[in-house]
């Protein structure tokens, strides 16, 4: 089944190319902001192509592969790209471009904006390293490097509850990520050769309680960065303090991230065959459904809309763990693709939130009402998103919905379609409301709110990220079975895991 | 191709006679000591290099004093662990250059030739000390270092500097008679002084004696090293100490307690006799027991030179924990840990020297802010503060990785837990000084007005940042290089 890997320098270029945007940052900035400004997004915009390339010729059914350093006498830095990752990656770059240009106009000159993009920069070059890390160690050095490298971006605001919610984050990040570096460590030990094929380089020799030790660290060290309750603190505290934009990315591609890393364990460390052996998945389905119901139950109680989101994230993050650890092809495929479906839709929703801010100075739900009015474009970008996420066909968020219930009753678990069915509903009742608010309630303005009374629709360069973001979640679900689309390579990365 | 024999002993010459002249030199201008001192610092540097191209391409090599074959002449040896006189000569050579203008502030102006005198003769002590084959030797060159390392520390004469150098002397002094009595236990035993002689007449003597001998080695360099809880003596003579001592002091010094157990394993393993399995295990507790402990006072302290003394424990708790765990991976990391924390906390401490200098505060409090004025010497210690925790890619995971293989190798697994969340608690407080650099606001708005470091500090600085990196990214340059002298060294065991 494994495709000869090709020796090319794309998989190094996509994430050379943002590591160069973020040395230039600052010497640009002595040019003029707007030079600066060109240069960055021509980089992202290069380092996108390269993704949606790779993932194109992946797709087409070819494997690249790169070296990049000698780490230490046994192990390289090497990079690897395979359908899994070439999705992911692609998915990392363009939402990673859109947050750009729409940091231009919610970002105001001044506020500190040479860190932000130097950072902004260099985060999205280690998230594409862990997109197309080909070992463990690979993977472990972008991992901890873009965990460790966002929390300036977390603290941006400098503002107190900021740099509470980043202390928080990066507790929470640094023990998931010792946990990470312990199993990496076992992993090693145990079975040497870390490239990371399909089929699993564990094998049951090594014992019952090495692999659940190995297991467990990876789960909950993942599990951190992934938002599996009880390990999700930093996700609601980290997400209102960051700049929106951030925050975009932070939800839609990040915590993504630690669910990427999941699958890549289960399947590439593990192996199908040795999972079912160990019999532990259906301890991570049940950790995972409870996530889903339980964080989306939260959701509906919060009032600040940014914070209302990032339980969302929490619950809808959940389904892709909750998918993977059915272990069938059907339910894999359902995950894949809602990591980068849910990447466009929580993506939108974000950059909404930060319109709001930005306009209308409304952080909390409760002051949205009759924002339709103001701001129409943002606010039908806000309600495509949503109802994607509730999971309305035609819209991404139904896809991955739909292949995530397929593969519950290919595998015999028809009672998880209540937790399927269930985060949906609650995801009616947390998202819908604001919908609601929006188009059908009149402005009532306090006192606060009269200042900002004239806000209105967002200039050009922060509404074309978000329209975008709606067309591709439209685009996601209408073209679902389209060739070249995430589903065929979802498909494909399915096929290698399951044989 | 062999260099010319008497090199090795130049090393140890042109350092000497080189501190000796150094008063002489610059009695009439200071400023020409510190030339001097740095022209023989880089000689002494090329002829480091030298040796160290030798040894990585035709393994040890040794060199008779006068001709006088061992057991009675002195034997020079110079094996892989006698590399670390590379990370010496550059981290004298670049404390000697930021001296130039951190001198001329920390004291007054007589004493400058005799201070430039004393870091030469604490360089030419731990040189001597990395390259002897002579267990008294061994001794002599550590009093030397030992000795003008107490009155480094004291070099700028205020009282607190002198109580902490007093503490110093105290443990230090009795830690070299700990150690000159295992000398002495093990010249009766062997009637030899040579390392490599007794190492093989160690067979068959007699348990008793062994066991104290080896014991008090043990004891004595881990006093020398600051393992908790025999480190008493550290913070305050690594925090008063000029921050160039600082580095040398904290960079280097310690590890001359390292060095030491290295050589007593080579005795140890070497000669069969003597079982090192108790003390293997009393070594990953202390180092276990440092690491958690230095993190944990690092945490309380508002001192940015305390923090970064607190921290050098815990990181020599990496080194010892490696060596207790006597498997190969654990070892090679904890030798290369040795070069690595060198570079890495020089950084650190040269970095925290700039600022003091620049803005006469030293404290976390005073300093927030700090990162918008000197944004350079700030991210070098950024730099450095990443590579301490062993973020990867820098220098420092690439030892923590290889001590938690190593904790597994060895069957104990708790130690690379230890290892991995004991980094956690460290990074803890590195977070707060970078939060305070660059994220808070700064207490007295007159810190953004300061200007960054002058060349002479800030070149040190960085140079010493970058290399943080590459050991980092090349790491299996080191690692390789080390490599044999381990797997030699482990041989007796079955290869480890």
């Amino acid at each position: 089944m494994e495709t000869e890997a090709t020796r090319s320098f794309l998989p190094l270029a996509a994430f050379l190319l943002p590591l160069a945007g973020a040395v230039l940052t600052v010497p640009l900035r002595r040019i003029s902001a707007r030079v600066r400004d060109i240069t960055l997004l021509a980089l992202t915009a290069l380092c996108a192509s390269v993704a949606v390339w790779l993932a194109a010729h992946v797709a087409g059914g070819a494997v690249y592969e790169a070296y990049l350093l000698q780490l230490t006498p046994d192990i390289w830095m090497y990079m690897r790209v395979d359908a899994l990752g070439a999705l992911f990656g692609a998915t990392v770059a363009v939402l990673w471009m859109l947050a750009l240009v729409y940091s231009w106009g919610y970002m105001a000159e001044g506020h500190r904006l040479g860190r932000y993009y130097s950072f902004f920069m260099l985060s999205l070059a280690w998230t594409m390293g862990v997109a197309y890390s080909g070992n463990l160690l690979t993977f472990l050095i972008f991992y901890e490097l873009f965990s460790i490298l966002t929390y300036p971006l977390v603290v941006h605001e400098q503002t107190p509850e900021a740099m509470a919610a980043g202390t928080k984050y990066i507790i929470y990040i640094l023990v998931g990520g010792s946990l990470v570096l312990l199993a990496i460590v076992l992993t090693y030990f145990a079975a040497g050769d870390q490239t990371l094929r399909t089929g699993g380089i564990l094998s049951a020799d090594i014992g019952q309680q090495s692999l659940f030790a190995i297991f467990w660290c990876y789960i909950a060290g993942f599990g951190v960065k992934a938002a599996l309750v009880p390990l999700h603190g930093w996700v609601p505290d980290a997400h209102p303090a960051a700049p929106a934009p951030f925050s975009a990315v932070l939800s839609g591609v990040m915590v993504a991230a630690g669910s990427f890393g999941i699958m890549r364990v289960l399947f590439q460390v593990f192996g199908v065959e040795l999972l079912r052996e160990m019999g532990v998945m259906s301890m991570v389905t049940i950790l995972a459904g409870f996530t889903v119901l339980f964080a989306a139950v939260l959701a509906v109680n919060q009032d600040n809309l940014k914070r209302r989101l990032a339980y969302s994230t929490i619950s809808q993050m959940a389904y892709v763990v909750l998918g993977v650890s059915l272990l069938g092809s059907d339910s894999t495929i359902g995950a894949i693709i809602h990591v980068t479906n849910h990447a466009f839709m929580k993506g939108g929703l974000f950059l909404c939130a930060g319109l709001f801010i930005r306009r209308l100075g409304v952080h909390r739900v409760s002051q949205l009402d009759g924002a339709a009015k103001r701001m129409p474009v943002t606010a039908a970008g806000f309600a495509i998103a949503a109802l994607g996420m509730i999971g309305t066909p035609p819209l991404s968020g139904f896809v991955s919905k739909w292949y995530l219930g397929l593969g519950m009753l290919e595998t015999g678990n028809p009672l998880l379609l209540v937790v399927l069915l269930g985060g949906a509903l609650l995801a009616a009742i947390y998202l819908l409301p604001i919908v609601y608010r929006m188009y059908f309630r009149e402005p009532v303005l306090t006192a606060d709110d009269k200042v900002t009374t004239e806000g209105r629709e967002a200039p050009a360069s922060m509404l074309v990220p978000l329209v975008i973001v709606t067309l591709l979640t439209i685009a996601l679900g209408l073209g679902a079975s389209l060739p070249g689309m995430p589903v065929s390579l979802a498909r494909m990365a399915a096929e290698t895991f399951f044989h | 191709m062999t260099p010319w024999p008497p090199l090795l002993a130049l090393l140890i010459v042109v350092p000497l006679t080189g501190a000796v002249i150094t008063p002489v030199v610059g009695r009439t201008r200071a400023v020409r000591s510190a030339n001097w001192s740095l022209g023989v610092m880089l000689a002494t540097s090329v002829i480091a290099l030298v040796l160290v191209v030798q040894v990585a391409r035709v393994g040890p090599f040794s060199y008779v004093v006068g001709g006088w074959v061992a057991p009675y002449g002195i034997e020079l040896r110079f094996d892989e662990f006698g590399a670390v006189i590379a990370v010496i000569c550059l981290l004298g050579t670049l404390a000697i250059v930021f001296s130039r203008r951190y001198a001329a502030r920390a004291m007054a102006e007589q004493r400058i030739p005799y201070y430039y005198a004393l870091l030469l003769l604490n360089l030419t002590g731990m040189i001597g000390f990395a390259v002897t084959g002579d267990l008294f030797n061994l001794f002599v060159f550590m009093e030397i270092l030992s000795l003008s390392g107490y009155a480094l520390v004291a070099v700028s004469g205020e009282k607190i500097a002198e109580m902490a150098a007093f503490k110093y002397l105290i443990m230090g002094a009795i830690s070299s008679l700990v150690i000159l009595l295992a000398i002495g236990i093990l010249y009766a035993l062997t009637g030899s002084l040579n390392m490599a002689d007794v190492t093989e007449r160690l067979g068959g003597a007699p348990a008793a004696p062994l066991a104290v001998a080896f014991g008090a080695l043990t004891l004595g360099f881990m006093v020398k090293a600051a393992a908790f809880p025999l480190h008493i003596w550290l913070p305050d003579a690594h925090a008063i100490a000029p921050s160039p001592v600082s580095a040398i002091l904290s960079g280097l010094v310690v590890k001359v307690g390292i060095i030491g157990m290295l050589r007593v394993y080579q005795i140890a393993y070497g000669s069969g006799a003597v079982d090192m399995t108790a003390l293997n295990t009393v070594l990953m507790w202390l180092g276990a027991l440092s690491i958690v402990m230095g993190a944990f006072f690092a945490v309380f302290q508002d001192d940015i030179k305390m923090m970064l003394a607190y921290s050098t424990i815990s990181n020599i708790g990496y080194i010892i924990m490696g060596l207790g765990l006597a498997s190969s991976y654990g070892m090679i990391g904890a030798s290369v840990h040795v070069f690595n924390h060198a570079i890495i906390k020089a950084t650190l401490f040269l970095g925290a020297g700039a600022l003091i200098f620049q803005t006469g505060k030293r404290t976390l409090t005073d300093l927030a802010g700090v990162g918008h004025a000197m944004p350079w010497t700030v991210a070098a210690i950024s730099v450095g503060a990443i590579s301490i925790v062993g973020i990867p890619p820098t220098a420092g995971f690439v030892c923590k990785w290889y001590i938690a293989l190593g904790a597994v190798q060895a069957g104990h697994p708790f130690f690379a837990f230890a290892l991995v969340f004991g980094a956690l608690f460290i990074f803890i407080y590195y977070i707060r000084m970078v939060n305070a650099f660059y994220f808070r606001q700064p207490r007295d708005p007159a810190i953004l007005e300061v200007t960054e470091a002058p060349a002479s500090m800030l070149v040190p600085v960085l140079i010493l940042a970058s290399l943080c990196l590459i050991m980092g990214v090349m790491g299996s340059v080191p690692l390789s290089f080390i490599e044999p002298a381990v797997q030699r060294l482990l041989l007796p065991l079955g290869g480890g």
